[in-house]
This record gives structure tokens, sequence and C-alpha cells, in this order.
């Protein structure tokens, strides 16, 4: 069970980020009438830049 | 909150440890001893405005632009009452209201992202080891002015941040492994409730009720009740670890912090009482070569 809760503790950043960061980009953009660039969706390109985001923040152990 | 100074030029210098020890006491039952229910009101007023936001978003009825504003002095007010919940102020434990004050406590922290039992054990470590560099789960806060205090609260927040080492190093050195993972549940809550509404469509409300608001609250939180009374953090007496000054922002404004140091005194006063306690006790505490600010 510790082990488990570990592993869940260790993902967190990256668990944020699709769980929440992504949608919030995707939604935040369509709001604002924003465009994704190169023809991407706005989810393609949350999934992007979230998901970059997140493991910046997984790997590095800090969002800014 | 605001207090005026009734406290009269008084010189206790001459008086002795005891002497000043027993005028001391005196005071501090005076100010303490009756249910503060403004905690009470205060806690569950709170929680209800900040639940009814919801609805009225998600519904249209109110903008989320006017929502979310006061959806941060809703996050930003959860910490006072459980603080007094902490400290066993609203009902000590055998008493008649004790299930008063550990609701007070349960029903609101999680709106913070914190087990109220998680606040107590850390909180109360904080009033044990105040301003120590090793024990102290709040020393992270310490900073060399106000705009540092900001950056280092928010570089509290983060994943990797010592604050969150010191907290788990303060439950396991009070025999309270079991609440680190209840802490693990809470943040793990957070994330499942922010996602489930962000991915049916609500991650806008989500992102501006919740989420900011914490964010902003708890930056607020760390400067006014961390930061601020004890600064600059490196005296470390039970008479000096603490100070009271004069915020630019008002007693209000800075949530009753410019009288902490009678907090820390006395724990069990009750937050609108501070101020009258500490007017009464300010000759006292200047005899005792205490931090005290202009007001």
């Amino acid at each position: 069970m510790e082990r488990v809760f570990k592993t869940i503790a260790g993902i967190l950043p990256l668990a944020f980020a699709f769980a929440f960061l992504v949608p919030v980009i995707s939604q935040g953009m369509q709001a604002l009438g924003i465009a994704a660039p190169f023809g991407l969706s706005h989810l393609a390109f949350a999934l992007i830049v979230g998901g970059a985001w997140g493991l910046f923040a997984q790997v590095t152990g800090r969002w800014v | 909150m605001n207090a005026h100074p009734p406290s009269l030029a008084i010189d206790l210098s001459s008086l002795s440890e005891p002497e000043l020890r027993r005028l001391e006491l005196k005071i501090a039952r005076k100010h303490s001893g009756r249910v503060p229910w403004i905690a009470v009101v205060w806690a569950f007023g709170n929680l209800a405005v900040w639940i009814a936001l919801w609805p009225l978003v998600i519904s249209g009825v109110v903008p989320i632009w006017l929502a979310s504003p006061v959806a941060v002095v809703n996050l930003s007010l959860v910490y006072l009452p459980t603080h007094e919940a902490q400290h066993d102020i609203i009902a000590r434990p055998g008493t008649k209201l004790r299930w008063l004050n550990e609701l007070v406590g349960h029903a609101t922290s999680w709106m913070i992202v914190m087990p109220f039992e998680v606040l107590r054990v850390t909180h109360l470590d904080h009033h044990r080891h105040t301003n120590d560099p090793d024990l102290d789960v709040d020393i992270t806060s310490s900073a060399t002015g106000p705009w540092n205090a900001i950056w280092r609260a928010i570089q509290g927040r983060q994943p990797a941040a010592k604050r969150n080492q010191d907290y788990l190093a303060s439950l396991v050195r009070n025999g309270r492994e079991d609440l680190v993972v209840l802490s693990l549940l809470y943040r793990i809550g957070f994330i499942a409730v922010l996602g489930g509404l962000a991915w049916n469509g609500y991650a806008l409300e989500a992102l501006f009720l919740w989420w900011l608001p914490y964010q902003i609250a708890m930056t607020y939180i760390v400067f006014f009740l961390s930061w601020a009374p004890h600064h600059p953090g490196s005296h470390r007496s039970r008479y000096t670890n603490t100070r009271s000054w004069k915020s630019s922002v008002g007693n209000i404004g800075s949530m009753g912090m410019q009288f902490h140091i009678v907090h820390h005194l006395h724990p069990y006063i009750p937050l609108h009482l501070t101020p009258a306690a500490y007017w009464e006790m300010r000759p006292i505490l200047e005899a005792r070569g205490c931090r005290l600010g202009d007001n």
C-alpha cells in the first residue's frame, strides 16, 4: 500500500497537468477566441503545452 | 478587530518576573474562556457563500468575473476559524461543545486542501519550535522583505518544496504518519474534483472559483500569518519570537495578525479579543523587552 501511495505522490504534477491544466488551456483558448497554431485543435495544442509543462514540473519539482 | 490604544504609559520594568507573569496571566484569562461564536458563524457562513457560488456561476446567474474575487475572499477566510479550532478555543476536549470545535475544523479546512488534523499537529509544532531553522514547519516563509515573502510563499507550494518536507517531518516527529496518507488523499481528491469539472466542460469555473483563489489565498495567508508576525524569523525566545506591528492594510486586512505576539504567548485567547488583550498587556510586554511596533 505504501508503494502505491508513493507512486501516486510521485506523479501528481503529471496527473494535475492532464487532469486539469490541459482542459483549462483548451477551454480558455476557446473562451478567448484564440485559434491553435499549425492547424491543431484546441485540445491537441493544450495536450502539447499542458503535457510539456507537467513534464517540466514532474522532472524539476517546480511549476515556476 | 481594529482596536484603539487604551494602554497606559506605565513603567513596569521594576517588577519582578513572577509579578509580571501574574499580571500577564490575569489579563490573558480575562480575555479567554468564552465561546467565540463569531468564529463559528464566520466558518459556516464563509463555507455557505463559497458553495453557493458554484451553482450561481454554472447556471449563469452570477458572472465568473464577479464570483472569482468573492471566492478569493472565501478561501482567504477559511484558515482563521480552523486556527481557533486547532487551539481548542471554540471548545476544549471534554467540554459540551467539543463537537462544534472539531466540526469547524473538519468542515472547512478541505477548502484549502489540508486535513484539519494536519493543520493542528503542524501548527502546534510551529508554536513549540517558532523560528527554529530545523524544527519550525513555517521557517521557509521567512524572507528579506514583502516581495521576497510573496515569492517564497509561491515557492513553498511547488512539488519539491522544502516546506512539504518540513510538514512531513513534523507529522512523523509527532507520531502521526497516518496523516501523511490523509494529506495525499486530500491532494488526489483536489485534482480529481478539478479534473472531473474540467473534463465535463467546467474548467474555467474550477480555475476561477477554486484553483486560482486557493493560490492567491494561500500566498496571502502565509504572508500575513507566517511571514509578517515572525519577521525576520531569527528570534527564538518566548517573548521575542513574534512581534506586533502596524500593517498598512490595517488589522482586518492583515487578518488580526498585528497582535500575533499575544497569540503566541496565550494561544487560548480568541482572535477577536487579541487586540484588547494586547493593549492591556502592552506595558508588561514593554517591560519584558518584546518587539513592539508603532500600533
